[in-house]
């Protein structure tokens, strides 16, 4: 890196970087685009409220979104969350209601202990998946599927197949309290993006993550616990699943057994929109945060004028796939 | 779901031991998925029919996880294994039709429940009416309107029998009150977070407009009480109807936030083993308490071809006692 290469934007750069910076402003100018055609098309779009409402609807899939994000940059792919999602929503949800049919006996607790079932049992889910991927080398693809069946399954035998209702209104707190105007639930996706940015790009744990996507035999012969990092990126997704999970329930009122279905989806979508490579060792949760928010933006502003949600879906798929063609072509430009 | 293995074990070692099997009756049942809380419910009143309890009939439950084609290798299954009669919630109107009739021609019953099945050769359908369902929770919303105002429906998937007999309820009752205008329908998936996000949407596109909420499920009805405290507006301005009868629903029903009407799956459940055990055993009188319950549907000795189970509406009255039978179930 020299500095006889003065160019205004980017003398300090290096190519890759660059790269990835460009691609990153491709996303955004994107999102800036769609903003600003549907705040022509409809008035209500950029008023407060609607724009409260687009975070809060963001919120969830955001935090899912930025777990795969960790998984993705070591080559896996976490195909369990929705169903974790709901496994820790509906868990959680029986430390937390006032239903007797369905609480555990003692409950309702004091909020912080459904809080801390919920993250346990999201940790837990992904603790067994990252030990099958990394220990056992199964593919991501392959483990966290028969996860995204076997957490569904634990889902309907635990609720017996029931909804968990009356929450408490200390536990319901975490989905529909706001502070200072801002619904807690984008507060918490906002804590839960400054902390994965600051851990991918400022320490050395994410360094690590970057090299085991980027070359796994590289890294291993530099002296990287490989099979540490790989367990330890599907603790971070099912533990935030897990979050996810109790804000759902948090939010609807009730933990239900069919919650979370296909979410896995829409988090890899965001993933990909946002610019990380399904290939590894590239990518950044900025990315992934925008990549969210034009979901939620597109399809928020679709309700808002009207059109069916079977369109959305065109779109999504249209804009999923777009996303990753232009990252090629820059790929073989490059 | 204990009691639902145990079930699965006992219809096992049953079929082991012919010489008992053959006094016994044994009955299969194939349900779209045992996903849903209407179906668990269901299912339970179905192993509470005193003809299971008391050892007369045998009863094995199939879960079709919301796929077509499985609900028709489960019929096929019952076919092989010589099952006295088959009860079917069919996830699809037309798919199930090929398995009925393949269940016909083996010379077994089938019995249709919950949801219909476009097929003659069924022995009988024992369900509710979702258009009646529609139109009785829209002239719910309506009324609380006072015929004026606007409305937006919440719908189920499109295409599924019940969004489109229900919708045609909505209509019927929504052309009483040419007055009122229809702002938004779109399909919630009978989910209430989607139901929950879309409405967030509509009350920020339609701010001050909305007077009333149709939704097709209760579902989707208690998304929409969601969204509108999250907007900080009060839930008593608004009238909102949904239909199933869920758990969370009587109770918001309690608080005055809804008007609900209950699907009685004990009655669907229950009348459609006794038209199925008569099918089978011609001497045979109906066991379940329900015919009692609803005089109104008559027993006709077991050979109507369709049996309507009324909808309940809920009220603050009758609440409690709804909640209290659940809790049985």
């Amino acid at each position: 890196m020299s500095d006889t290469n003065a160019n205004s934007s980017g003398g300090w750069l290096g190519s890759d970087r660059r790269r990835l910076l460009i691609q990153e402003y491709g996303i955004f100018i994107a999102f800036v685009i769609l903003v600003v055609v549907l705040s022509f098309s409809n008035p209500y779009f950029l008023t407060a409220g609607n724009i409260s409402n687009v975070l809060l609807q963001t919120s969830i899939n955001g935090v899912l979104a930025i777990g795969m994000t960790f998984v993705i940059l070591t080559r896996g792919i976490d195909l369990s969350v929705g169903s974790v999602v709901a496994l820790a929503g509906i868990v959680s949800a029986s430390f937390a209601t006032t239903s007797a049919s369905a609480a555990v006996a003692g409950a309702p607790y004091p909020v912080f202990v459904p809080i801390a079932v919920g993250l346990a049992v999201g940790v837990a889910c992904g603790g067994v998946v990252g030990a099958i991927v990394s220990r056992f080398a199964v593919p991501a693809f392959v483990a966290t599927l028969g996860m995204l069946s076997a957490a569904r399954g634990l889902t309907l035998i635990y609720g017996n197949g029931r909804p968990v209702p009356a929450l408490v209104p200390e536990f319901r707190w975490i989905g529909t309290s706001s502070i200072l105007g801002i619904p807690l639930p984008v507060i918490i996706l906002a804590v839960v993006f400054a902390v994965s940015w600051w851990v991918l790009t400022q320490t050395r744990f994410g360094r690590y993550i970057y090299a085991v996507g980027g070359n796994p035999h590289a890294a291993k012969t530099s002296g990287i616990n490989v099979t540490r990092i790989r367990f330890l990126v599907y603790v971070i997704s099912g533990g935030l699943a897990g979050l996810a999970g109790m804000l759902l329930a948090a939010r609807t009122g009730s933990a239900l057994p069919q919650a979370g279905i296909a979410y896995e989806l829409d988090a890899i979508a965001a993933v990909v929109i946002g610019g990380t490579s399904l290939a590894g060792g590239v990518g950044r949760v900025t990315g992934t945060l925008i990549g969210a928010l034009i979901i939620g933006v597109m399809n928020n502003g679709l309700d808002l004028m009207g059109i069916q949600s079977y369109y959305q879906q065109i779109l999504k798929g249209a804009l999923i796939v777009g996303a990753v063609m232009l990252d090629q072509k820059r790929n073989q430009n490059a | 779901m204990k009691k639902f293995m145990l079930t699965l074990a006992m219809g096992t070692a049953l079929m082991a031991s012919p010489a008992l099997a053959q006094e016994k009756l044994k009955i299969g049942a194939t349900v779209y998925g045992l996903n849903a809380e209407f179906m668990q419910i269901w299912t339970s009143a179905l192993q509470q029919h005193p003809a299971v309890k008391n050892g007369e009939v045998d009863i094995t439950i199939f879960d079709g996880r919301y796929d077509a084609l499985v609900q028709q290798e489960q019929v096929n299954t019952m076919i092989t294994q010589q099952y006295d009669a088959i009860l079917i919630v069919p996830l699809d109107v037309e798919a199930a039709a090929a398995p009925v009739q393949a269940a016909v021609d083996a010379g077994i019953p089938v019995v249709g429940s919950n949801a219909r099945v476009n097929s003659e050769a069924l022995t009988a359908y024992v369900g509710s009416n979702d258009v009646e369902a529609g139109e009785l929770e829209a002239k719910a919303v309506l009324d609380k309107m006072g015929c004026k105002g606007n409305v937006v429906i919440l719908e189920g998937p499109i295409g599924q029998s019940g969004q489109i007999q229900r919708l045609e309820g909505n209509m019927k009752a929504l052309e009483a009150c040419p007055e009122v205008k229809v702002l938004e329908q779109q399909t919630g998936n009978w989910s209430r977070a989607e139901a929950q996000t879309l409405m967030e949407n509509w009350l920020t596109s339609h701010a001050g407009q909305i007077n009333g909420v149709i939704g097709q499920n209760d579902e989707m009805a208690l998304g929409a009480i969601e969204a509108i405290k999250s907007a900080g507006l009060k839930v008593e301005d608004f009238a909102i109807a949904g239909v199933d009868g869920v758990t969370d629903a009587i109770n918001a029903v309690k608080e005055g936030q809804m008007a609900s009407i209950l699907q009685d799956a004990n009655a669907q459940a229950q009348g459609a083993l006794d038209v199925a055990i008569k099918a089978v055993k011609k001497d045979y009188e109906p066991e379940s308490d329900i015919w009692k319950q609803y005089p109104q549907m008559e027993w006709k000795d077991g050979t109507a071809k369709d049996y309507l189970v009324p909808w309940t509406p809920v009220t603050t009255e009758n609440a409690d006692k709804l909640l209290e039978a659940r809790s049985k179930l």
